[in-house]
């Protein structure tokens, strides 16, 4: 086990203009299970793979334990990889999939054996050792995928959208073994992925990336209680936060030339404001909120409608009664204040 | 589509029969012709039954040869097609895989172009280039031997093709796996690539079997010396006798033992061949 360190980590593809990462910089310890998370294309798996040794670096430096990695071939970092579509080698059995690597680092044939008996029985996969990959299940695929990375022992895991070719279901399902395995292994892990849910939900500390830079790291709840800017306000959360143009005048928050919510304690001044859905308090009694519609999950409900001009989205238990017209309350507590222009926190 | 209408049924198969009819006669009448003495076939008529000369014609061709028309005994002959058409086979698969593994898998200098090269080598079959190649053959010394029979036939390009075509189509992944459990290219050739290529190999097998088998033009140019005639050209030969009658007989004999290789290659690989198929992933 050890720890990653990046520093000022740049990658420029070949042949495009700008780079897809802009300089990273990211400590990770020993033993964290860290998640990358961002839009399509910011940048994520360029940088996972970077630190797997399957794309060169362009500027910067990779550090692994205490090992400069820049130039070390992918099998020389002590890493282990899971592909998005699992890459098992379809013409081995599992038994096979899983020695392979062991025995091209001739491994003895003893410690292979014990080593798979181990991981076949953390991942329950002990059943199916000598099926070809091809007379397994989805989800059974994927458990063979993370048996070729727990077997090896390493450095450090890598996983790049493991779970995103798996059914709803399954997926959750496999989120919460993904989770419970590391704080039994605690090896340090690095997590690609697009769903701001898993992100948050197995994250020790999350990163967001956006276009090729991060930009915020954090325990998943200090990213959700204080976005650091629009940007990851807006990417965390379902349904995401309100975001409105609006102004502070005299302590109060006007939009639209109403305000919204009083007693605040933030500098005058066009702002960028924004509220989490589940913060805004909605009565039924006739008031500021035009309901538009009402999305029914079971045990909450999401109902959309305006305030003004501005859409807003709250979020309400079963108890409160809707109509055509309700007042929504912004407790000034929670709402969350970001520069106009720039989007950063205020 | 299912269709249940006997009239369709019975038309289906009426054009079935008909054409296997029409594919199996002749082989019949080759059979038939083979078991009858050369006098029954000269006679001008054309029995549908098989004779009694059946062991006597093929203990003739195999062991003895037809002297006549100078043809040596024809398991020396299929010995040398055999020989060649491994060589032709053996040799091009070996070259192309290696070949499509390097321009896949590899960036070197010229990539593009080799490959072009390559390529238009498939235009040039020993047909077109056949009077320089036999120059070729000639100047090195290898006019009767197994070497200037399969080399210049070894030489072209499809096979390289297909399997570059294949090897285009196996994911990323699997080779960044591969890199990352410690495989370096050789390993990677043998341990991946080579496993699964294993449904291509068998159909190219076949393939380049029969077309070494029943090359016919190149062994006539390039052999003088009986002990290298194929038994293709043995058979036209047979045929071509100056001064008397064609032995028939001896010719269908030749014939049938010379389809038999082909089929037994078909039937056999076919096994491995459909195997491969059903078991490819996805
Ligand atoms: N091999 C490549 N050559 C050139 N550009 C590339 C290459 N791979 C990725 N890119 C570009 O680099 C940027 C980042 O790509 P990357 O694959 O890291 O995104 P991502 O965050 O993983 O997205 P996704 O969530 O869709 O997987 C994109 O703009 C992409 O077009
Ligand atoms: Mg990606």
């Amino acid at each position: 086990m050890a720890g990653i360190k990046l520093s000022a980590v740049k990658k420029t593809y070949p042949g495009s203009s700008e780079p897809a990462v802009k300089g990273v910089d990211l400590d990770i310890q020993d033993g964290e299970f860290v998640v990358l998370v961002g839009p399509s294309g910011c940048g994520k798996s360029t940088l996972l793979r970077m630190i797997a040794g399957l794309e060169t670096i362009s500027a910067g430096e990779i550090v692994i334990g205490d090992k400069v990695v820049n130039t070390m071939e992918p099998a020389e970092r002590d890493i282990a990889m899971v592909f998005q579509n699992y890459a098992l080698y379809p013409h081995m059995s599992v038994r096979q999939n899983l020695s392979y690597g062991l025995k091209n680092r001739k491994m003895a044939r003893s410690e292979i054996d014990r080593r798979i008996e181990e991981t076949a029985a953390i991942l329950q996969i002990g059943d199916y050792l000598e099926r070809k990959p091809r007379a397994l299940s989805g989800g059974q695929r994927q458990r063979v995928a993370m048996g070729r990375a727990i077997v090896r022992d390493p450095a450090a895991f890598l996983f790049d959208e493991p779970l995103s070719n798996l059914d709803a279901k399954l997926r959750l399902h496999m989120r919460g073994e993904i989770k419970h395995l590391h704080n039994r292994l605690r090896t340090t892990s690095v997590y690609v992925t697009h769903d701001q849910l898993e992100a948050m939900t197995l994250a020790d500390r999350l990163v967001v990336l956006n276009n090729g830079l991060i930009e915020q790291v954090g325990r998943p709840l200090d990213l959700y209680q204080k976005p650091a800017s629009t940007f990851v306000a807006g990417f965390l959360g379902a349904p995401a936060m309100n975001l409105m143009e609006a102004e502070v005048a005299e302590g109060a928050l006007m939009l639209g030339g109403a305000a919204l919510a009083g007693g605040l304690q933030a500098r005058p001044g066009r702002v960028t404001a924004g509220i989490r859905p589940e913060a805004i308090r909605l009565r039924a009694e006739p008031g500021n909120f035009r309901l538009d519609y009402v999305e029914e999950l079971g045990g909450t409900r999401i109902v959309h409608g305006h305030i003004g001009a501005q859409r807003m989205i709250a979020q309400t238990d079963l108890a409160t009664e809707l109509s055509d017209e309700m007042t929504a309350e912004l407790p000034g507590a929670e709402l969350h204040f970001f520069h106009a222009e720039t989007g950063q926190r205020l | 589509m299912v269709e249940n209408r006997p009239f369709l049924t019975f038309l289906a198969h009426l054009v079935l029969i008909l054409g296997v009819a029409f594919v199996a006669l002749p082989v019949w009448i080759a059979f038939v012709a083979s078991t009858h003495d050369q006098a029954t076939f000269l006679g001008g008529s054309m029995p549908l039954w098989p004779g009694s000369n059946m062991w006597e014609t093929y203990r003739t061709i195999l062991t003895d040869g037809v002297p006549n028309s100078g043809t040596p005994p024809l398991t020396m002959m299929m010995t040398n097609s055999l020989i060649m058409a491994l060589i032709i086979t053996f040799g091009k698969i070996a070259i192309s895989v290696i070949s499509a593994f390097a321009i896949v898998y590899f960036r070197f200098p010229f990539r593009v172009l080799a490959f072009w090269i390559i390529f238009v080598t498939l235009m040039l079959p020993v047909e077109v280039r056949i009077m320089p190649t036999f120059k070729v053959v000639a100047d090195l010394g290898l006019l009767n031997s197994y070497a200037g029979l399969s080399i210049p036939l070894i030489a072209s390009a499809t096979a390289t093709f297909l399997f570059r075509q294949f090897f285009l189509t196996i994911p990323e992944e699997l080779v960044e796996a591969a890199r990352i459990d410690g495989a370096g290219p050789m390993k990677f050739f043998r341990d991946m690539v080579l496993p699964l290529s294993q449904t291509n190999i068998a159909a190219l097998f076949v393939i380049l079997f029969i077309y070494g088998w029943n090359q016919y033009l190149w062994p006539m140019l390039i052999t003088t010396d009986e002990k290298f005639y194929t038994v293709v050209m043995g058979i036209k030969r047979m045929s071509d006798v100056a001064d008397s009658d064609p032995q028939w007989n001896f010719v269908m004999g030749s014939a049938m033992l010379a389809m038999l290789p082909p089929v037994l290659v078909v039937i056999f690989m076919q096994r491995l061949f459909v195997k491969g198929l059903v078991e490819q992933e996805k």
